[in-house]
């Protein structure tokens, strides 16, 4: 019997992106009291964490051209290098910490936090030649970050983190509110 | 000095017929098989006539011994030795022989014709027998004169070997490796056999060997016999005959006999090498972590370096010579190994829920089985292993490895399982049914099974870094392409034109002539929890795409990479963590839906028949 890889299409009216396939996102609304400085952060099921802006990050709402930067005063997150299966000598990150800042043309801008405890494996360097994608593809090609932690951190901060779900019912309430 | 005053003091000291001939020098296997016949003619025949001679020279044993005289004596002693080279031609040179006491299994490394030998020997026994019949058993009386009082009792214990090499003391050893062998119905027409003796052996082997030293000042340690060598040429020669089979060397034959002897004394009588050599054991005593057993075969022959014979004799146990051994050594457990069997084949992989080994994420297996369970339920079976026994006594090894959710078409993958301790050598029939019985289920296909050799093994080992793989995967077009948005007419829908077919077949960023595309993969995030974080180059050596009948978004890519490409994160882009990917050469957003290895290329197994290994 020949087999083919035709013989193996699956159900085209349910698919799922990249992201879909094997993270788990979980949210933050309002981060630092800020009003819609909402982070959200991909799990894979190994516990390695991409962090990105969500989708109701007020960033979405503003069209003004700008840059995204990793050089924050004397810390270099471009500067950032893991070495050997442990990942070490990565930057040591705690919730509050700045991973970039999103400056814009106006000479405005915002801290992205990070929102975990962990150590920072990896930035998106793409993004500062190409900062649209950030704007295009926050779940994609526009991550910011990857993040280790250890399991047990890792599942604690998901658990603290809102579900896709629980997410969807925060935003609607407070457009309800609004 | 000459061998028969080596014997004689030897015999003195307490040694056993063998043990003599293992302190001469002796390395011909046939002498052992008999040493009590073998030493007695030695003696008379071979060395009396020069005994005498050397008797009137009165050298040696009339001389002081002294270190100092050992340079005065060089002329005399080369002379002597073109005396004795025609008994020399009756040993074999003892420098090729292996001292190490470590390596058991060291293959046996005699040059003597002993097919000539042994017709010497059966000559002389036909001339002898009338003779040999009255005689008594010692070989002692004879070539030592001394006075029957003095000598060694028949079943007295040697101070060397600890009766090791005495064959009053091997029923229980035949016994036990018969029974050994009986349970496991090993197939093999040959055998070797290796020896864990008791270390106190060492001990006692250096105090003779201080005392030959003591009174004959050239006599040469490095010449004795090892206690491993002759024990397989005495009860190895026998038990072949007890047990129907061949002893041959463990180079050669498959299976492997190994006997456990131990001597209850054996602790109490190394104690005074803590006294004799102090330094060596309270170092040893610091470092508990690295050395947790204190008497290794290792740290005796470090600690045998610090004993003098002056240094032994001050000590009460030695004061009179070596202890006399309480007991003999008895065998407390025999092992019976043979040589692992080696299968080799190709598996083809039906499923896209079957992981190639057992899938555990914190113990708990992940899928019901595996392409490895499959393929060794039936080898357990033919062997007779239970699952426990399938764990450790079965091996699976592969030529690289495919995703639980990936198929592997074609011809298949190169695989091998290591069968250890085989009883025997599967059929031709059973080969054939094993595949039948591994295809069965429908997710795992085996068309062939073939014994490999071990080197065999290697190439497969070799092929994982080196061999290239082609796949197909189904893809799907995201988004439209800068051409699509000219020509859309009114309709959105994306679609894979000619026109994206012939993109991707023409798609190149390498001029080399052996691969089209040079990529840049990061380690992808999926195992990145357990390996480097690397950027690592490589290539994809052909690419071509067609489009799929009544699925106008889809096309499936074939290509040949270079081992080790993630060809899934190339075909997705991992949010551009492998650059160009798919959507390059598209010039479109693209995802992977479905993945196959087409065929791996590395040709293996050999389908040549191959002889056992
Ligand atoms: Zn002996």
């Amino acid at each position: 019997m020949e087999f083919k890889i035709l013989d193996s299409i699956p159900d085209l009216t349910n698919l799922k992106s990249f992201t879909e396939r094997y993270f788990s996102k979980r949210y933050i609304t309002n981060v630092n009291g800020v009003k819609n400085n909402d982070i959200m952060i991909m799990f894979h099921s190994n516990r390695i964490a991409l962090l990105s802006l969500a989708p109701s990050h007020f960033f979405f709402n503003k069209k003004n051209d700008f840059k995204v930067n990793y050089s924050l005063g004397n810390i270099n997150r471009l500067s950032n290098s893991v070495k050997g299966k442990s990942k070490k000598g990565g930057q040591h990150l705690v919730p509050k910490s700045v991973i970039c800042k999103i400056e814009y043309e106006d000479g405005t801008s915002f801290a992205v936090p990070c929102c975990m405890k962990g150590s920072l494996v990896e930035v998106n360097e793409e993004l500062v030649k190409n900062p649209k994608l950030l704007r295009e593809y926050p779940d994609e090609d526009g991550y910011i970050a990857i993040i280790l932690s250890s399991i047990a951190i890792s599942e604690a901060t998901k658990n603290e983190m809102l579900t896709h779900e629980e997410y969807l019912k925060v935003l609607n309430s407070f457009e309800l509110n609004d | 000095m000459n061998d028969s005053e080596v014997i004689k003091l030897c015999k003195e000291l307490g040694c056993c017929d063998a043990c003599c001939l293992r302190y001469v020098g002796l390395k011909t296997p046939i002498a052992y098989e008999n040493a009590k016949q073998f030493l007695v003619k030695y003696v008379k025949e071979k060395l009396e006539p020069v005994n005498n001679d050397e008797h009137s020279k009165g050298q040696d044993e009339t001389k002081p011994d002294h270190v100092d005289q050992s340079k005065e004596q060089g002329k005399e002693e080369s002379a002597n030795n073109v005396e004795q080279s025609k008994e020399q031609d009756l040993t074999e040179p003892a420098s090729d022989v292996n001292h190490s006491t470590d390596q058991e299994t060291e293959p046996l490394k005699h040059e003597v014709d002993s097919e000539a030998l042994r017709n010497e020997v059966d000559n002389r026994t036909h001339k002898k027998e009338a003779d040999e019949s009255t005689c008594d058993t010692s070989g002692a009386k004879e070539m030592s004169g001394e006075p029957p009082a003095k000598k060694q009792k028949l079943d007295s214990i040697c101070v060397s070997c600890l009766g090791v090499l005495q064959e009053e003391n091997w029923q229980q050893c035949n016994t036990m490796v018969k029974e050994l062998l009986h349970k496991k119905q090993y197939e093999s027409e040959t055998f070797a056999c290796a020896l864990s003796a008791p270390i106190a052996t060492m001990l006692r082997e250096h105090y003779v060997m201080l005392c030959l030293k003591e009174k004959f000042t050239h006599y040469d340690t490095k010449q004795l016999t090892p206690l491993k060598e002759a024990w397989k040429w005495s009860f190895g020669a026998q038990l072949a005959a007890h047990v129907g089979m061949a002893q041959d060397s463990g180079a050669v034959s498959p299976l492997l006999v190994t006997l456990n002897l131990e001597y209850p004394d054996d602790l109490q009588e190394l104690e005074v090498l803590k006294t004799l050599s102090a330094s060596l054991f309270e170092s040893r005593s610091k470092q508990r972590q690295r050395f947790a057993v204190e008497f290794t075969r290792r740290s005796v022959e470090q600690a045998l370096r610090d004993v003098t014979l002056a240094g032994l004799r001050r000590q009460a146990a030695w004061a009179r010579g070596a202890p006399v051994p309480r007991t003999h050594t008895a065998p407390v457990s025999v092992q019976a190994a043979h040589a692992p069997l080696y299968l080799g084949g190709r598996y083809v992989k039906l499923s896209r829920m079957l992981p190639q080994t057992p899938w555990l994420v914190n113990g708990l297996r992940m899928m019901h089985s595996s392409v490895q369970e499959t393929i060794f339920e039936p080898i357990a079976r033919l062997y007779g292993m239970s699952p426990e026994e399938m764990e450790h006594r079965l091996k699976f090894m592969s030529a690289g490895r495919e995703d639980v959710d990936v198929r592997c078409l074609g011809e298949g993958r190169p695989f091998a399982v290591e069968v250890s301790d085989p009883q025997r050598q599967p059929t031709a029939d059973e080969l054939r049914r094993l595949c039948d019985e591994i295809s069965e289920g429908e997710q795992v296909i085996v068309k062939n099974l073939v014994k490999v050799s071990r080197e065999d093994l290697a190439l497969l080992k070799k092929g994982e870094e080196t061999k290239s793989k082609t796949y197909e995967a189904l893809c799907i077009k995201l988004s439209h392409t800068e051409d699509d948005e000219l020509t859309a007419n009114g309709d959105t829908a994306v679609r894979v034109t000619e026109r994206d077919i012939a993109n991707i077949n023409s798609y190149r960023n390498s001029d080399s002539d052996s691969s089209r595309v040079l990529l840049t993969q990061r380690t992808p995030i999926r195992v990145l929890h357990r390996r480097p974080l690397l950027t690592r180059t490589r290539r994809i050596h052909d690419l071509t795409a067609y489009r799929v009948p009544g699925h106008p978004q889809l096309f499936v890519v074939r290509l040949r990479t270079e081992a080790g490409t993630y060809v899934k994160e190339w075909a997705h882009g991992e949010a551009g963590r492998t650059r160009p990917r798919l959507q390059d050469a598209l010039r479109a957003r693209a995802d992977i839906l479905a993945l196959d290895v087409a065929s791996v290329d590395l040709p293996w197994p050999n389908t040549q028949p191959i002889h056992s290994t």
